[in-house]
């Protein structure tokens, strides 16, 4: 056994379910099934990833956050990840292979969606209803607020029910203050961000120690990265953890159900783990991946894909921005990073801009001096170098943040997932390919949101700006390739994540968005997992398995 | 390891990047050739075959010629160059601190709320704006 292929606890031989996937998701569905003597398998294609491997907290962090920590698998490389064909797609897409999925490296926002986000098509005229409304969904937000411990600020008059926090919100610092200054001159909304960040210990989980470095893991143990939260209490339950396990194909029995999965370790050995129900857990390009592989008689255009709707749909949230740099020093180094503000002032509709719905805005800080400078090559030298170098980390180091814009992302069969005709991962197996085009109302919105975002900045005093319209390196939020819905004929999955085409085939994680909101999505995907699967658990006597 | 020749070529083209300038030391002042770029080849070992193709192409004696040259004729081997001395100059403890950045070091969480919370008033007394669902 090598060491990257691990097994935790002898495997049964046939799992109640499996689960595929270790991340937000997965850990949800695993923790909960074996909390209730359910025999649960996880396949997960990455491994473990220690705090104390991070660099935030150490001098190198900003040189290697650009390769090691960098959220591209495609620019990372590392050996549990799979490469992506980009060539058609106007956005990269961003995650992490390994326990706790990308929640080992994301910013940790913690954004419920807004009611309105659950009904597009009757707000709004486009997209799609969900099947569900955000009064079903938010009992489950709460529950998973706790678990995670989400730190923030109640009382925020942008959602119906005004949430409190389990955690007092992190501090907002010198940043929050300048850019909530600009905010309060519009008359804009703003609130302390709420993330899944600790903000002060919870039990072995210490307090955040503001290194700044939430997007390329956190040394200190403090963020609510799915390993921590979710995993150790699972495993204690006897869940079984399979690292290093690449799944090539979900098996399906005589009736067409799935019965478990083929998978291939690090040493390139094959297996087979039988099961009765199968979760999918595996990410909006994974998932589809999965059961684009998984073809069979029964399921001849892949599985549960009989409305040929797997893969398509793909939102990824376009994301523009606007850094401002100020003459006050502010500290723009220190965390969290993480949200320190948010803003719903402009989230819903109102079409005299000239398209439909909105987005959500976040304040970031800026990091240390090396930034992500890279792309020199080419540009005039003087520009970045010389004695510009010197001016230029004065000018902005400390002294700069960005309104980040989460751009609502509409549905559309034609940006879609598909499989590599001849690109494979490193066992063989075809690698996906993205076909993604940004639309004419992402980009309406983003220019419309970004000019705002500038005069933010320039409310609060900025003395110069730098706006950023379609960032290519955003495709955080992998969503809608699965779709939710109640009609078999127009979408993947039910209400509940189970297939309409495969009973006992359950799919958790973002890949069932109907629609993708102007959030980031975690929130949502960990509480709709958390819906889902206790469904199937109160239900356990009348869901369908493979064996019966 | 760098050579003594190679060394020499990457100090002359290390201080056209980073002069001294603004009261702050060239690239060489503050050890970047000899100390520094050692270490973060070896955390980006990544960027080291673009890294030497820089080398490779900068021995114009004039130095500020052979960085233009490198830019305009591999834009790649250029962004090496570019990332590992900036880099490297930034681990050096002096520049931190001529800079004014701390670093990578604990600065504990703290609740900060009284700063803030009487602007926040206006926020809530400006009321809900959210759209409810539709029943």
């Amino acid at each position: 056994m090598s060491s990257t292929h691990r097994i935790q606890g002898p495997l049964p031989d046939v799992a109640d379910v499996l689960v595929i996937g270790a991340g937000a998701s997965g850990s949800v569905a695993v923790s909960e099934l074996a909390k209730n003597g359910f025999s649960v398998v996880c396949l997960e294609q990455g491994d473990w990833t220690p705090a104390t491997e991070f660099a935030g907290d150490k001098p190198e962090w900003e040189l290697v956050k650009q390769k090691k920590w960098h959220p591209n698998p495609n620019v990372r490389q590392g050996p549990s990840d799979y490469p992506i064909n980009t060539d058609e797609s106007d956005v990269n897409p961003l995650l992490y292979n390994g326990v706790g999925g990308s929640t080992i490296l994301y910013a940790a926002h913690w954004c419920r969606m807004m009611p309105s986000d659950f009904q597009t098509r009757t707000l709004d005229d486009v997209g799609d209803d969900w099947p569900f409304t955000y009064e079903d969904l938010q009992p489950f937000y709460e529950e998973m607020e706790k678990m995670m411990g989400v730190s923030g600020l109640g009382g925020d008059p942008a959602y119906p029910d005004e949430p409190s926090f389990p955690q007092p919100p992190l501090p907002i610092g010198k940043v929050g203050l300048k850019a909530a200054a600009g905010m309060d001159k519009l008359g804009w909304h703003w609130w302390p961000g709420a993330n899944a960040i600790a903000s002060k210990a919870i039990g072995h989980r210490p307090a955040c120690l503001r290194y700044g470095a939430c997007l390329t893991g956190c040394p200190a143990g403090a963020k609510g990265s799915t390993d921590i939260t979710h995993w150790p209490d699972a495993l204690e339950a006897g869940a079984h953890l399979v690292t290093g396990a690449r799944v090539r194909e979900i098996s399906v029995d005589d009736k067409g159900l799935a019965s478990g999965a083929h998978y291939i370790d690090r040493d390139g050995v094959e297996h087979h783990q039988k099961a009765r129900i199968v979760v999918l857990a595996a990410n909006g390009l994974g998932t589809p991946r999965l059961m684009l592989l998984s073809k069979s008689e029964q399921h001849p255009n892949g599985l549960a894909n009989s409305t040929d709707l797997v893969g398509r749909r793909l939102m990824m949230h376009p994301y523009g921005a606007a850094v401002g740099t100020y003459e006050d020093g502010l500290e723009s180094w220190l965390g969290p990073a993480g949200q320190i503000l948010h803003s719903m002032e402009f989230y819903e509709t109102d079409k005299s801009r000239g398209f439909v719905r909105g987005a959500k805005w976040n304040l970031m800080p800026s990091g240390g001096p090396l930034g992500m400078r890279s792309g020199y090559g080419g540009r005039p030298v003087d520009e970045s170098f010389g004695v510009n170098f010197h001016k230029n980390v004065k000018r902005v180091l400390g002294r700069s943040f960005e309104w980040g814009v989460i751009a609502e992302d509409l549905p559309d069969e034609s940006n879609r997932v598909i499989l590599d005709p001849e690109l494979t991962d490193s066992d063989g197996i075809p690698a996906p390919k993205l076909l993604y085009k940004s639309s004419e109302n992402t980009e309406k919105l983003i220019k419309w949101h970004v000019a705002r975002a500038v005069e933010a900045h320039e409310a609060a005093g900025a003395t110069s700006i730098e706006t950023t319209e379609l960032m290519r390196d955003c495709g955080w939020h992998l969503l809608g390739t699965t779709k939710m819905g109640n009609d078999p004929q127009t979408s993947v999955v039910n209400e509940w994540g189970a297939a309409h085409d495969c009973p006992n085939l359950v799919i958790i994680d973002g890949s069932v968005f109907t629609t993708s909101s102007g959030m980031n999505p975690t929130a949502t995907i960990m509480a709709n997992a958390l819906r889902s699967i206790r469904h199937l658990i109160e239900n356990r006597a009348t869901q369908p398995m493979s064996g019966e | 390891m760098l050579t003594d020749d190679q060394r020499s070529v990457y100090s002359r083209l290390a201080d056209v990047l980073i002069p001294s300038a603004e009261g702050m030391p060239s690239a060489s002042e503050a050890d970047v050739p000899t100390k520094w770029i050692n270490d973060a080849l070896g955390y980006r070992p990544d960027l080291v075959p673009a890294f030497m193709r820089a080398l490779e192409l900068g021995t114009d004696d004039d130095a500020e010629a052979a960085v233009l040259h490198i830019n305009a004729s591999d834009s790649v081997a250029f962004d090496a160059l570019g990332v590992l001395t900036s880099g490297s100059y930034f681990l050096n403890p002096t520049v931190k601190e001529l800079i004014g950045y701390p670093g990578q070091v604990p600065s504990p969480a703290y609740d900060d709320t009284e700063t803030y919370i009487d602007m926040l008033a206006a926020v809530v007394e400006r009321g809900p704006i959210f759209r409810p669902t539709v029943r």
